[in-house]
C-alpha cells in the first residue's frame, strides 16, 4: 500500500545535528531574513513579523529558558491562544532540546493542575490574566512549577507572586544570557538527536484523563515530510507564496501541523486570527490559500451561508437558488468522478463564477483557497459535497496525535466521499482481521505516553504497530472508511452493530442541530439527544415571530420540537430500519468544556452526558413523556418546569 | 524593515499591514480606477464640448467648490447656514477689488491672481471667524434665521457700496484671471486643439476643485472633522466628551467661508458681469440644494449635486420643447399652464422634498445603496 515519499529526507547541513523545527526556522531566517513569515492583527492592522524577527525571538526564548535552568528533556508549558509568542516559545523550547507542553486556553483550573503535575512542567508561559489566575490557583499543588511567564501584562501588573515573571523580563534574561553564551543554540542544534522528545501533546480524553503523547524530532520530521512536502495535508504542497490562518488550538496536533510545521517546513505566511469569534471576519481579510478546519467549523460556515440567504432580498435568493442547483450538479459530478473536474463541471463552474461562486467564496474568505482540509472528527459527506460544488475542494484527512497526524488522506483527483482516503506516502496501514481496528506503522508513530508505560503498551505493540482505536474497512481496496471509535460502537439488544457518529453527523448537517448523541447500546431501539444551535434556531424563531426567553425555553417550544422531529425523520430515511431513531429528547443547556460535557476540542464526552442526562434517556426507554422531546409521530413539551435539583430529590 | 512578496498581497484588498493603506481615501482598486476615469473624462471635456456647454461645466466646477464649503459647515458640522451667498459675494468682491480694473464707478488694483485668489478666501474666512461666535450661541431654526439676517445685511451693504460692487442694478466686471502674466481666460492651443477661453479657465478651476476637495476630505477625517460630526449629532454630548463647541463651530464657519469666497470669486469670472442682487437668498438656497441633492456630509456629493443643480435647468429647457404647448410654454408669455422657468422652479422644489424624505444622503446615498447591494452580493448584509 505504501508509496515512496516525494521529498527526500533532508539534513540540516554539514556540522549540524538532525533537522529540528528550530534549524528549519533558522534556515529561513538566514535565507530570507526580511521576508514576512507571519502576521498578527494588533491595533486594527496586520503587523508584519519577518523571519529575522521570528528567529531573534526564538533565540531569546531559548536563552531565557536556559538561563532559568531548563535543560534538555525538561518540560515547558504554553497556555495561550494562537499568537506569535506561541511559536517563539515552541521553537525556542525545541532549540534548547526541551519539551513543549501545550494547554488549551479553555482548560479549567483543575485540568491545568492535572496537566502540569502529570507532565512535571517547570516553567509555564501563560497568556493573560485568565490563564495566570488558573495557574496561581493551582501553583501550590504543582511543586515542579518554578516560573509563570505572562505574555499580557494587563491585569497582572499588580500581582505579587515570587514565581511570576513578565515576558519582557523573561526576554531580557534571554538577551543577557545570549551575550554571555552566544553559541548555546548552535551547540544544542549539534547535539540534537532524532529521538529527542520535542513535544507532549495531550489527547483530548473523551474516556479517561488526558494522556501526554510524546512526539520526537523523527516524528515531527516525518510529519513535515509527509504532510507538508508530499502534499499530505495540502495538495499541491505548500510553498512560500501560500497564506494560512491560524485559529484552532495549537496544542492540538492538527493545528500544530497546519501552522507550526507548515510554516517552518515550507515557509507559508501564517496569520493569527484575533479570536475564535472573529475567524469569519479574519478569513475575509486574509483570504488564505490553504485552510484547515474541523467539521464543526465547516458546518458553521455552511449554516452561516444558509442563514444569511434566508434574509436576503428576493432577487438574491433567486440567484442563489439557481446557481446552487448548478453547484449541486457540479458537486455530484465531482464526487462521482473522484473529485476530478470534467468538461461539464468546468463549464458550469465558469458560468456560475461571476454570478455566485466568486462573490460567495469572497464573502466566506475562501476565494483564494486552493486546498482545504477537514480532520480531527468525522464530517458528513453532504457538507463536503456542498463545498465541492461552490469550488472549495475539501480533502478529508485522518490521523491522530499518536501517529503525528499521519495516516490517510483523500488525494486530489482520487477522492472518495465517505472515506478518509488512501494511506499517506511512507505509511503502512492495515486493518486487524478480527477486531477491524486500524493499525498504522511509520517513522511518525509516537514514542509513547508520558509516564504511562501500561497505556503505551496497549496502544503500541512490539512490532511498532499503532492501535488507533478506530474501526475501519477498505473501500475498493484503496480507500479507508472509518466506522467509528471502537468504544463508541453501539450494539443493540438485537445484537446489531451500529456506528452512532454516522447518524449523528447526518443530523448535524442541519443548520439547526449543534449536538446530537445517539443512544441504543443494549437497548431495543435507537434514540437521540439533540442540542439545538442557538444562533440559527433563534433566527428561525424570530422569522416565525416565536417569542422565547432562554436557551431552554427555546429548546422546549413545540414548534422547535416539530422542527427537530422533521430533521430526525429526514435522517432516518437515509438509514436501514435498525439504524433509525425512534425517539428524541432535547438537551436543555448548551454543552460546555467547563462543565465537563465537552472535551477541549469540543467533542462530546459520551459517558458524562450519559450521567448528566440519564433522566432524559430513562424518560424515553421507560415510555414516559416528562421531558421535552417526542417520537416520530408526536412531540410533547416538558410536563411542568421542574428544577433539576428537585427531580433528583 | 520587511518585505512582502506580491503573491501575498494580491487579491486581498481588506488585509492592511500598515495604517497608511488602512486610512487611504482611495483604499480599493475600484475606487482608484473610477476616480482616475472620472478625472480623465473631466479633463477631456474642453476638447469635446463647445463654448456654451463649457460655460455650464465651468459653473458646475465652481458650484462644487462652494458646495463643498457649505457641506463642511452644514453637512459635516450640522450648522445650517443660509448666509452662504454673502460669503461668496465677499469673495467675489475682494477678488474684483484686488484683481479687477478700475473704472469711473468702481475701484480696482489689478493685482495678480496669486494675490487676489487667496485673499478671496481669506477675507470671507475672517468675516466668518468673526461671525461664528454669534452663530455658535444658537442652533437649528434660530441659526437659520440668524444667517438669514446676515444675508439681508450683506445684500444691503453690497447694494450701497457702489465703489466696490458697482451698485444695485449696475454691477461690475470680475477680477482678471492671470498668473504672472499668463492669462487663464484666453484661447489656447493645447495638444493640437484650440480650446475656448472658458475651456482653459475650466481646466484651472478643475485643478482647484481637485485640490480643495482632497483637502476638505482630509479635514473631515481628522480630529477636527470628527469633532464636526460629534457636534452635528449631539452638541451637548460632544461638549461632554470634551469637544470645544465654540472652537469647532468657529472652525467650520471659517473653513466654509473660505471655500465660499474662492467659489464666489471664480463664479463671477465664469458668468462675467455681476450685480449685487446675485448674492441673494435664492443663491443660498441653490447651494442648500447642491448639498442636499448631492449628499450631506460627503465630498463627492456636492460635486454630483452641483452638476445636477447647474445642468438640470438646461436639461428642462432643452426638453420642454417636446412637451405639449398647453402644458409648458417655452417663453414667459406663452400661454401654457406653466412656463419653462416655473417648471424649473417646481421641479427643483419637488426634488428637494423627495430627497429630504426618501434619501437624506442624496444622490451619493443612492450610489452607496447601489454599491452596497452589489458589495453584499450574494447576501443582503
Amino acid at each position: 500500500m505504501s508509496q515512496t515519499l516525494t521529498a527526500p529526507r533532508e539534513t540540516s547541513g554539514a556540522g549540524d545535528g538532525v533537522l529540528t523545527l528550530a534549524t528549519r526556522v533558522r534556515r529561513f531566517a538566514e535565507q530570507d531574513p526580511y521576508r514576512v513569515c507571519m502576521r498578527e492583527k494588533r491595533f486594527g492592522i496586520w503587523q508584519d513579523i519577518t523571519w529575522a524577527d521570528y528567529w531573534d525571538n526564538v533565540e531569546l526564548v531559548g536563552h531565557a529558558l536556559y538561563a532559568l535552568g531548563i535543560r534538555p528533556g525538561d518540560r515547558v508549558g504554553i497556555h495561550s491562544e494562537n499568537r506569535p509568542e506561541w511559536l517563539y516559545a515552541d521553537v525556542g523550547i525545541v532549540a534548547i532540546r526541551a519539551i513543549t507542553m501545550g494547554l488549551y486556553p479553555t482548560n479549567p483550573a483543575p485540568e491545568v493542575a492535572y496537566l502540569l503535575q502529570d507532565s512535571g512542567t517547570r516553567i509555564l508561559i501563560a497568556e493573560d490574566q485568565e490563564q495566570v489566575d488558573k495557574a496561581l490557583a493551582v501553583v501550590d499543588d504543582c511543586p515542579a512549577l518554578e516560573w509563570i511567564v505572562t505574555l499580557e501584562p494587563r491585569g497582572v501588573r499588580d500581582y505579587v507572586h515570587p514565581k511570576l515573571m513578565s515576558f519582557e523580563d523573561f526576554l531580557a534574561r534571554g538577551r543577557a544570557h545570549r551575550e554571555t553564551d552566544p553559541d548555546l543554540l548552535a551547540r544544542m542544534a549539534n547535539d540534537a538527536e532524532d529521538d529527542d522528545v520535542v513535544t507532549l501533546i495531550y489527547t483530548s480524553g473523551t474516556t479517561g484523563p488526558p494522556k501526554g503523547a510524546m512526539l520526537t524530532n523523527r516524528n515531527v520530521s516525518f510529519g513535515i515530510d509527509v504532510l507538508v512536502f508530499s502534499g499530505g495535508l495540502f495538495d499541491p504542497p505548500a510553498s512560500q507564496s501560500d497564506v494560512t490562518l491560524s485559529y484552532l488550538p495549537l496544542c492540538h496536533v492538527a493545528e500544530r501541523a497546519a501552522t507550526v510545521w507548515t510554516n517552518a517546513g515550507a515557509g507559508v505566511t501564517v496569520h493569527f486570527a484575533e479570536s475564535i469569534e472573529t475567524v469569519q471576519a479574519n478569513l475575509k481579510e486574509v483570504q488564505p490559500t490553504l485552510f484547515f478546519a474541523v467539521p464543526r467549523i465547516w458546518e458553521k460556515i455552511a449554516a452561516g451561508i444558509q442563514i444569511k440567504m434566508f434574509s436576503a432580498s428576493r432577487l438574491k435568493k433567486l440567484n442563489y437558488a439557481l446557481w446552487m442547483k448548478v453547484a449541486s450538479i457540479i458537486g455530484e459530478r465531482l464526487v462521482a468522478n473522484d473529485g476530478k473536474h470534467t468538461l461539464l463541471t468546468r463549464v458550469l463552474y465558469a458560468l456560475g463564477y461571476p454570478f455566485l461562486f466568486r462573490a460567495l467564496r469572497d464573502r466566506i474568505g475562501m476565494r483564494k483557497v486552493r486546498a482545504a482540509g477537514s480532520g480531527a472528527a468525522p464530517i458528513a459527506p453532504e457538507v463536503l459535497q456542498f463545498f465541492f460544488g461552490i469550488g472549495v475542494p475539501i480533502y478529508e484527512i485522518y490521523g491522530m496525535t499518536e501517529n503525528a497526524a499521519v495516516a490517510t488522506v483523500n488525494r486530489r483527483g482520487r477522492v472518495k466521499l465517505g472515506t478518509v482516503g488512501e494511506p499517506q506516502p511512507g505509511t503502512e496501514l492495515r486493518i486487524d482481521e478480527t477486531t477491524g481496528e486500524i493499525l498504522t506503522r511509520h517513522p511518525g508513530v509516537f514514542a509513547g505516553y508520558w509516564n504511562k508505560p501500561e497505556q503505551t503498551a496497549e496502544t503500541l505493540d512490539a512490532e511498532g504497530w499503532l492501535h488507533t482505536g478506530d474501526v475501519g474497512e477498505w473501500v475498493d481496496g484503496t480507500h479507508v472508511r472509518i466506522v467509528d471509535r471502537i468504544k463508541d460502537i453501539i450494539i443493540t439488544a438485537g445484537g446489531k452493530n451500529i456506528s452512532p457518529s454516522e447518524i449523528e453527523n447526518h443530523l448535524k448537517t442541519s443548520p439547526f442541530v449543534k449536538e446530537a448523541m445517539v443512544i441504543g447500546d443494549r437497548r431495543a431501539y435507537l434514540s437521540v439527544l439533540v442540542g439545538i444551535e442557538l444562533d440559527t434556531v433563534a433566527d428561525w424563531a424570530q422569522r416565525r415571530r416565536l417569542p422565547y426567553t432562554t436557551y431552554r425555553d427555546l429548546t422546549e417550544k413545540p414548534e422547535v420540537l416539530t422542527l427537530v422531529q422533521g430533521i430526525v425523520a429526514q435522517t432516518n430515511e437515509r438509514f436501514a430500519r435498525v439504524e433509525q431513531m425512534r425517539k428524541f429528547r432535547m438537551i436543555p443547556k448548551e454543552l460546555d468544556h467547563e462543565d465537563g460535557e465537552l472535551t477541549a476540542t469540543q467533542k462530546v464526552k459520551r459517558s458524562s452526558l450519559n450521567d448528566m442526562f440519564g433522566h432524559l434517556i430513562e424518560d424515553m426507554y421507560a415510555n414516559r413523556t416528562e421531558h421535552a422531546g417526542g417520537d416520530l409521530v408526536d412531540v410533547h413539551t416538558s410536563r411542568d418546569f421542574v428544577p433539576v435539583a428537585d427531580q433528583e430529590a | 524593515m520587511s518585505s512582502t512578496p506580491r503573491s501575498l498581497r494580491r487579491g486581498r484588498p481588506e488585509l492592511y499591514s500598515d495604517y497608511a493603506a488602512d486610512q487611504a481615501i482611495w483604499n480599493t482598486a475600484a475606487k482608484r480606477w473610477s476616480t482616475g476615469l472620472v478625472l480623465l473624462l473631466a479633463l477631456s471635456l474642453p476638447f469635446m464640448l463647445n463654448r456654451d456647454l463649457m460655460g455650464l461645466m465651468a459653473l458646475v466646477v465652481v458650484y462644487a467648490i462652494s458646495g463643498i464649503g457649505l457641506n463642511l459647515v452644514s453637512g459635516y458640522a450640522g450648522q445650517i447656514s443660509l448666509g452662504h451667498a454673502v460669503f461668496m459675494g465677499l469673495g467675489a468682491y475682494t477678488a474684483a477689488l484686488l484683481g479687477g480694473s478700475p473704472s469711473s464707478t468702481v475701484r480696482g488694483l489689478e493685482l495678480d491672481l496669486l494675490i487676489w485668489l487667496p485673499m478671496a478666501g481669506i477675507v470671507p474666512a475672517l468675516i466668518g471667524w468673526l461671525f461664528a461666535p454669534l452663530a455658535a450661541r444658537v442652533r437649528g431654526l434660530y441659526l437659520a434665521i440668524l444667517t438669514l439676517g446676515l444675508l439681508f445685511v450683506g445684500e444691503h451693504v453690497f447694494k450701497e457700496a457702489t465703489w466696490l460692487t458697482g451698485g444695485s442694478g449696475v454691477g461690475r466686471a470680475p477680477a482678471a484671471p492671470s498668473i504672472l502674466g499668463f492669462d487663464l481666460y484666453a484661447r489656447r492651443t493645447v495638444l493640437g486643439t484650440e480650446l475656448s477661453a472658458i475651456g482653459v479657465f475650466y481646466l484651472f478651476a478643475l485643478l482647484l476643485l481637485v485640490v480643495m476637495a482632497v483637502l476638505a476630505r482630509n479635514v473631515a477625517r481628522t480630529r477636527q472633522g470628527r469633532a464636526f460630526s460629534a457636534v452635528r449629532d449631539r452638541d451637548i454630548a460632544a461638549e461632554v466628551m470634551g469637544v470645544p463647541l465654540l472652537r469647532t463651530k468657529r472652525l467650520a464657519f471659517t473653513l466654509s467661508s473660505f471655500y465660499a469666497g474662492i467659489g464666489g470669486a471664480l463664479m463671477t469670472i465664469v458668468i462675467g458681469f455681476t450685480t449685487p442682487e446675485k448674492w441673494s437668498l435664492l443663491l443660498s438656497i441653490d447651494f442648500l440644494a447642491v448639498v442636499l441633492i448631492g449628499g450631506a456630509a460627503t465630498i463627492t456629493g456636492p460635486i454630483i449635486g452641483a452638476a445636477f443643480v447647474v445642468l438640470m435647468p438646461r436639461f428642462i429647457e432643452t426638453f420642454a420643447g417636446s412637451l405639449p404647448e398647453w402644458f409648458v410654454s417655452t417663453t414667459v408669455g406663452g400661454g401654457g399652464l406653466l412656463n419653462v422657468f416655473q417648471l424649473q422652479g417646481l421641479l427643483f422644489g419637488v426634488m428637494i422634498v423627495i430627497f429630504l424624505v426618501a434619501e437624506p444622503r442624496g444622490l451619493f446615498g443612492v450610489w452607496i445603496r447601489i454599491r452596497n447591494y452589489f458589495k453584499a452580493w450574494p447576501f443582503s448584509y
